[in-house]
């Protein structure tokens, strides 16, 4: 057994550690929000002050002057539709290859893992094409279904994973007592698997929510933009207004933050009990 | 009515058999237990049953009627799990409820099946907890209520008490046998605890590596076990066995010597079909053993081990056969570690069994 | 053969379980197959013909690949990416892995504030690349930038650099700033899988005498070997397709003189910077698509299969 002493001294070392780490982390964009406060002459004379007075003025630049409003309602819808769909679509390829014996079940697994080496990126021109032949273009739900595509792989392997940790004797259960194999699924695994679908979720959620690549190839019309891709246009736009520009950085990050702060209890919950492959 | 019968139910897991060539009767009202050690097919052969593995070969009826092409549901058979299966995220009225709420059953009729059921079982405070905040006993005992709520033809239990505490397992084969007078329905138990068997049993079923060892109420199967396995596995602490050869075969008995022991016994038997020079197992419990006075042979042992628990006692003797003799005595007896001692045994007490492991009668 | 109700029933039941199954995975793979592999399989398909803008014309067998690979006046291009993306992998799997690593042996030991830091740390990988990659290129600006501003504050001049516009000292500061972003998701995973680890397994090696350190490196670090797999292959994956952080903070050409010059760049130049100059680089681009994603996969089996040994071995 070592000292106490050292414990407390090794304690105290890594609380110093961790503290400072997580100013680092938190400052800049600390910094980002608070500068969204002030105006621009002010983020250039006092850059680390608390602004003068919270000065609301760059939010409202971005909500009456610019597209912003309308661009966040797409994100939205684009995120939380892909998310659904994902999320059915994910549980069900994950509950057939995690409680079912089958021929072939190693290659359908192998077939959803597969995707998550495949850089979709690099296939821009056929998808852009494939997307014209179904109408697609210009429209969220070609987006949607892209991004559902994309995340699938990841989030079958996660839900997979925790499926696979429910004990047999469960499903038997329920069995004996007359439930078809829908109501099993649905009364009785999927419920118990609830902190996956909530890594799941905001494990893609967070991608597709900032991805400006697709919508900037796929949007064209102004009333479709997605957040992020607006703000690529915005930054130009107002290149120097930096008091607006870090506003609209701040509009950007912060759904995404107060969503996850809400769920992160059991995001880590989940992370850390359960199944990791 | 819920009678059962296996015929010639055999299961495969690709190329190995795991059951071979079952066949059994199960009567109504009859609670009957599947013994055997772990990994002997008994699970499986309750899984069959209840429909949630598929034969490979033969028929199971219920009452006549063929049921191994039905889905599980469809039988009439409830099964408690040995770890229970309750719906974690359910609460004990939910769990309880729940297949009748699959069958489509009215509210007001679900709802005096439950409370009935929880009564019997003394749950009705514990309904609206959920199974994590239950101990070991109740959660069992939800488990049990979940069964007999669907008011089944025939329980199925599998091992249902090794998750228990030694004490609460005592008390819950009581109860258990209780419920079984309660309500008059067939039960199947799987256990591999053979005093479980013994005491809760109407007829035993011992099972060893897919196939049926031996079938009969309890007392049967300790006074007269077919084989040297079912000898060996009834009975705690197990019967002593030691390795002898056939010396002389007549009309009357057979003459066999005890190896290295020079003591010679006769048995009287009819018909046995042993030759001369076979080698061949005889069998005698440790509580049949008597300390040497005036018996039919002695046995001489040094005493190796004693444990002494006040209301009985074991002693642990090598002997100059060839193998460890364990003695059991009720009451107390002050013998100790190191002493030669005698034992002997009655000739109605003993098990004789040949080359391939079957009883001489 | 009179198929008896009981031999029906059975294959009933049979075919119950296979339209259940065929349900369960009919309209995830139509949507896999139609977004992703169709579209992939066609840029490889593409990758083999000759382009005019976007009319396909002749088949050209492995003429586009050895445009890439070979051609002097292009294949430097792509050696030079492939170094760049190498060099961003084995950077981050050191810095941003390593100081993730650590992160997690910290809060394993569940120190005061533990849910709190764990929180913190994931909170810049939820924020989008583009307002890390503008935020940054702000705070790095030589002139009123953050950094500089602190740096001079504390009278560090000559650290003072501009720090984007310097081709020594670009690709590492994109490093450093995808590291901070990132390092909250692996250490978050590597902090799950320490937590898998029995407690009685560290405490008997506690009450052995060994050292923190000890017990890091031959107990914990063989047990989270299946964590280490995910997040070495999750690291190459995103290393070689880099493309939005670059993009944004140093543009498409990979400035200061292709320093910064990513495969991912290179691709989008080749494909699409040519759409718009109608010559012919859709081929090539597709081509160097295709050998993108082969070095991808091929790393990827290889890494797995190797990880996954070692994983089976540990344990």
């Amino acid at each position: 057994m070592r000292a106490p002493n050292i414990i407390k001294i090794e304690n105290l070392l890594i609380q110093i550690f961790l503290a400072s780490a997580a100013i680092v982390m938190l400052y800049p964009i600390f910094m980002m929000v608070l500068s969204a406060f002030k105006t621009t002459p002010e983020i250039f004379i006092s850059p680390f002050s608390m602004p003068k007075k919270f000065n609301i003025e760059n939010f409202q630049v971005i909500w009456e002057k610019t597209n912003v409003p309308r661009y966040f309602l797409n994100s939205i819808i684009v995120t939380a539709s892909s998310i659904a769909l994902l999320l059915i679509t994910g549980t069900m390829a994950a509950y057939a290859i995690a409680r079912y014996k089958f021929r072939g079940a190693l290659m359908v697994s192998l077939f959803f893992l597969s995707g998550l080496m495949l850089p979709l990126r690099l296939a821009i021109i056929p998808l852009f094409i494939q997307l014209k032949y179904l109408g697609l273009i210009d429209s969220l739900l070609g987006l949607i279904f892209i991004y559902t595509a994309m995340s699938l792989p990841a989030t079958v392997f996660i839900l997979t994973g925790f499926l696979r940790s429910l004990p047999k004797e469960l499903e038997d259960s329920a069995r004996m007592d007359g439930a078809s194999e829908l109501r099993i699924m649905l009364d009785i695994m999927v419920p118990l698997i609830s902190p996956a679908l909530v890594i799941a979720g905001i494990y893609s959620a967070v991608p597709i929510w900032n991805d400006f690549f697709f919508p900037l190839i796929f949007i064209q019309s102004a009333e479709w933009k997605t957040l992020a891709q607006g703000f690529t246009a915005f930054f130009g736009e107002y290149s120097i207004n930096y008091g607006v520009l870090y506003a609209g950085l701040s509009l950007a990050s912060l759904p995404m933050i107060f969503i996850f702060i809400a769920q992160s209890r059991r995001f880590i919950a989940g992370m850390t009990a359960g199944a990791l492959k | 009515m819920a009678q059962i019968n296996m015929l010639g139910v055999s299961k495969r897991f690709g190329d190995i058999e795991v059951i071979s060539d079952t066949t059994l009767e199960i009567k109504d009202g009859e609670f009957v237990v599947f013994v055997g050690p772990s990994g002997c097919g008994k699970s499986t052969l309750l899984r069959l049953l209840a429909g949630l593995d598929e034969i490979t070969s033969g028929e199971i009826t219920l009452n006549n009627q063929r049921i191994d092409h039905l889905a599980p549901a469809q039988r009439g058979l409830a099964m408690v799990f040995q770890s229970y299966a309750l719906y974690p995220h359910m609460t004990v009225y939910q769990n309880m409820s729940y297949a009748l709420k699959v069958a489509k059953e009215q509210k007001s009729v679900i709802d005096e099946k439950v409370k009935k059921t929880a009564s019997i079982l003394q749950l009705s405070e514990y309904l609206d907890r959920k199974p994590k905040e239950l101990s070991g006993g109740q959660r069992q005992r939800v488990a049990i209520g979940r069964a007999i709520v669907r008011e089944p033809k025939v329980f199925l239990f599998d091992e249902p008490l090794s998750n228990l505490d030694a004490k609460l397992r005592v008390q819950m084969r009581i109860e258990l046998t209780k419920l079984h007078k309660k309500l008059k329905t067939t039960m199947i138990y799987v256990t591999h605890d053979q005093v479980e068997a013994m005491t809760m049993a109407d007829k035993i079923v011992v099972i060893n590596n897919g196939e049926v060892e031996q079938v009969g109420a309890p007392l049967e199967l300790y006074r007269s076990p077919a084989n040297q396995f079912v000898a060996g596995f009834i009975g705690s602490p197990a019967m002593n066995f030691f390795s002898g050869t056939i010396k002389d075969v007549s009309a009357n008995g057979i003459h066999f010597d005890l190896n290295n022991s020079g003591a010679s016994i006769f048995l009287k038997c009819s018909d046995a079909n042993v030759s001369i020079g076979e080698s061949i197992q005889f069998g005698v419990r440790p509580e049949h053993f008597i300390l040497a006075k005036k018996t039919d042979q002695i046995i001489t042992g040094e005493v190796y081990a004693v444990e002494r628990l006040g209301g009985e006692t074991y002693i642990y003797l090598s002997s100059q056969t060839d193998d460890d003799i364990i003695v059991h005595f009720s009451g107390d007896r002050e013998i100790k570690v190191g002493e030669k001692i005698d034992v002997g045994f009655s000739i109605k007490d003993c098990h004789l069994f040949n080359s391939k492991g079957w009883a001489i009668r | 053969m009179e198929r008896s109700n009981y031999q029906r029933a059975k294959s009933f039941r049979k075919l119950k379980k296979q339209l259940w199954l065929l349900f369960l995975l009919l309209p995830p793979a139509l949507i896999l197959i139609t977004f992703i592999f169709l579209p992939m399989a066609s840029a490889l398909w593409y990758s083999v013909y000759d382009w005019n803008g976007l009319i396909r014309g002749e088949f050209v067998g492995l003429e586009n690949f050895r445009k890439v690979l070979l051609d002097p006046e292009r294949n430097w291009f792509f050696f030079n990416a492939l170094k760049n993306n190498v060099l961003v992998f084995v950077s981050l799997m050191i810095i941003q892995n390593g100081t993730a690593l650590v992160i997690a042996l910290f809060l394993a030991r569940e120190p005061k504030g533990a849910r709190f830091y764990q929180v913190v740390f994931f909170i810049p990988v939820i924020l989008s690349t583009v307002i890390i990659g503008f935020q940054w290129k702000m705070f790095l600006n030589p002139v009123f930038g953050l950094i500089n501003k602190i740096l001079n504050a504390i009278g560090l001049h000559d650290w003072a650099l501009p720090w984007l516009g310097l081709p020594e000292t670009a690709l590492p500061t994109m490093i450093l700033v995808n590291a901070w972003a990132w390092v909250g998701f692996p250490a978050i995973v590597f902090l799950a899988a320490i937590h898998r680890i029995p407690r009685d397994l560290i405490e008997a090696a506690r009450l052995d005498g060994g050292s923190e350190w000890q017990i890091a490196k031959d107990i914990i670090w063989p047990l989270m070997a299946p964590a280490v797999t995910i997040i070495v292959v999750l690291t190459f994956i995103g290393s070689f397709n880099w493309f939005e952080l670059p993009y944004i903070m140093a543009g498409l050409e990979g400035s200061p003189a292709y320093s910064t010059d990513m495969l991912g760049l290179l691709f989008y130049r080749t494909a699409f910077g040519s759409i718009s100059a109608g010559g012919t680089e859709f081929g090539v681009g597709s081509a160097l698509a295709a050998i993108i994603f082969i070095v991808i996969f091929v790393f990827s089996i290889i890494a797995t299969k190797i990880l996954v040994a070692r994983e089976v071995e540990l344990n």
